[in-house]
């Protein structure tokens, strides 16, 4: 994390002084958009960049599920399953992925390719269900769309 | 709405019960109830908040989510998770208090689980046993204590810590008369003691004591020395305390090596039987033992001993060592290094405890403990505190307080 500190300075600049342990949350966003998962140094370093225990670092870790402690594959398919998108047949959804990629959620495929991940609300209901691929949603979500998807994104394919 | 000038507010009307009760429908939703089996019972704040304001059995008809249990959060301490009702004082504690920020609550909702911090900051925490204290429900337990007693078979004695010189309050609780041990595989318990916890003093420690003085059941419960020796070899304990004093009687020039661990009382006992006899050496009975926090902010102070003050203030200021000349040397208490004593002297020794120096005295007397007496320390800020009696004292065994008359006279006749 250390190549992030000059971006880190300048966020510092937008918080008042003495609120250093308000820049947890967003340092730890750069970090692991930086290496893919928050690794045992960068939680070492922040601490001591921003002088707070250990322990709060940790705590903003579990308490958001987007943060990874570990790294995942090329490409990352979470599911809602939340009540909407369960009602409009996410479960059906999840079960196909599992099918179509060999691994149950919460897995990566062997060639690193795919990470599937089921998640509470993206805050889409009026589109349930909803999948999202990286940082893109793709929503009205059928298992043909996903048959598709995930073809067009073996081949190589990009965010679309 | 902020009280105000006039306000009538109402805490017992059937609305406010009404809510009361529910909250602790609420709180209790995944507390698993296993009081029976649980430490804190008869001291548990949920316990009694129950019984207060609701009584009745869950309405919940789901299933209690489960957490882990024995989770080991120290070498003292251990955590159940699902006796845990998530108010986070313990958390609050190591960030606000003890400053150690050892604990923190991870995950969410009704996953939250109080863990300790990786950096292992938490077992390095001094004040650590705090956190049983504060928290409401049996979640935080000493691991020294646990399953050890029911609580209503203890009763607390007022004392002070003798762990350093700050002298904190404590109550040392130890089991009540009609709750005896009866067989004879337990009922050396009955003169030990259980469990140490703060008595509240602004003027000494606040609402607080370091992990020394919880663990002080170890410290006073050393083997004890039994009864007297000369040189090592049992003497009956009349003959000893005769020939102590025909010692001290014979010799021309003898010291006394005072216990910064003895009373005012017993000091002011010293200073009128022998005080103007023998030429003085204050001694500190214990010193900071490796690893322990020598000093800090907080409460921990350097002189590990509770009454070097008191010492002062009854002797006036006494020597550091023990002069090259003298031909007799009493020495009382712990941790004095014999080599300092001339090779010709004669030695008698005062002491609690069994120790290898024991039988090197010409002379040895038992002497009682904190717990077999009561008296005062002097802190070192000068605030004077008192501890009493906990134990009977044990047979064979003196108070210093009394003997120290015995030892003034001339000659072995009575």
């Amino acid at each position: 994390m250390r190549h992030l500190i000059p971006e880190f300075e300048r966020m510092k600049e937008r918080f008042p002084e003495g609120f250093d342990s308000s820049l947890v949350l967003p340092c730890l966003h750069r970090i692991q958009a930086d290496r893919g998962y928050v690794a045992e140094e960068d939680i070492v370093g922040l601490c001591e960049y921003l002088s707070v225990p250990r322990i709060q670092v940790e705590e903003v870790l579990s308490y958001y599920t987007m943060l990874r402690r570990e790294g995942i594959g090329k490409t990352h398919l979470q599911v809602c399953r939340n009540i909407a998108c369960s009602m409009r047949g996410a479960e059906g959804v999840i079960e196909h992925a599992c099918k179509r990629l060999g691994v149950k959620p919460g897995e990566t495929t062997a060639d690193g390719k795919f990470t599937l991940s089921t998640v509470e609300c993206l805050g889409s209901c009026g589109t349930a269900p909803v999948l999202m691929v990286n940082d893109a949603y793709h929503e009205n979500m059928t298992l043909e769309k996903l048959d598709a998807l995930i073809a067009d994104l073996s081949a190589g394919g990009g965010n679309s | 709405m902020p009280a105000a000038d006039g306000m009538v507010v109402f805490t017992a009307s059937d609305k406010v019960k009404a809510r009361r009760k529910a909250t602790m429908e609420f709180i209790t939703l995944n507390h698993p109830v296993d009081c029976g089996i649980c430490d804190k019972a008869g001291e548990c704040t949920l316990q009694d908040y129950h019984f207060e304001y609701n009584g009745g059995a869950s309405v919940s008809r789901d299933a209690k989510t489960h957490a882990t249990k024995h989770f080991d959060l120290s070498d003292r301490i251990v955590l159940d998770n699902e006796r845990c009702i998530q108010c986070t004082r313990c958390v609050r504690f190591t960030r606000e208090i003890s400053k150690s920020n050892g604990l923190g609550m991870l995950d969410r909702g009704d996953h939250s689980i109080v863990r300790p911090s990786a950096d292992g900051s938490f077992a390095k925490d001094a004040y650590s046993d705090n956190v049983i204290d504060l928290c409401p429900v049996g979640a935080l337990l000493a691991k020294d204590f646990l399953h050890k007693a029911r609580v209503w078979y203890l009763k607390a004695t007022p004392s002070v810590c003798p762990g350093c010189e700050r002298g904190c309050g404590v109550n040392l609780w130890h089991r009540k008369d009609e709750w005896m041990l009866r067989s004879p595989r337990q009922a050396a318990r009955n003169d030990g003691l259980d469990r140490v916890t703060p008595i509240e003093n602004p003027a000494v420690n606040g609402p607080w004591v370091c992990n020394k003085a919880r663990d002080l059941p170890k410290l006073l419960g050393r083997v004890r020395a039994a009864g007297a020796l000369f040189k090592g070899a049992p003497a009956p304990l009349e003959a000893a305390v005769l020939e102590a004093r025909a010692l001290i009687a014979e010799a021309k020039r003898p010291v006394a090596v005072v216990s910064s661990w003895a009373s005012n009382e017993e000091l002011a006992a010293f200073k009128a039987a022998l005080g103007g006899r023998l030429a003085l050496v204050a001694k500190r009975d214990h010193e900071p033992q490796p690893g322990e926090v020598v000093q800090d902010d907080l409460l921990i102070r350097a002189d590990k001993n509770p009454n070097a003050a008191g010492v002062r203030a009854v002797l006036g200021e006494c020597g550091t060592e023990v002069p090259k000349d003298a031909d007799l040397v009493l020495v009382w208490g712990e941790g004095f290094d014999f080599r300092a004593v001339p090779a010709s002297a004669k030695i008698v020794f005062l002491n609690a405890f069994l120790a290898p120096e024991n039988g090197h005295a010409d002379v040895f007397l038992p002497v009682s403990i904190q717990t077999e007496r009561s008296g005062h320390y002097t802190n070192f800020a000068g605030v004077t505190s008192r501890f009493e009696r906990c134990f009977a004292l044990p047979p064979g065994v003196l108070h210093a307080e009394d003997l120290f008359g015995s030892l003034v006279g001339n000659g072995r006749g009575a």
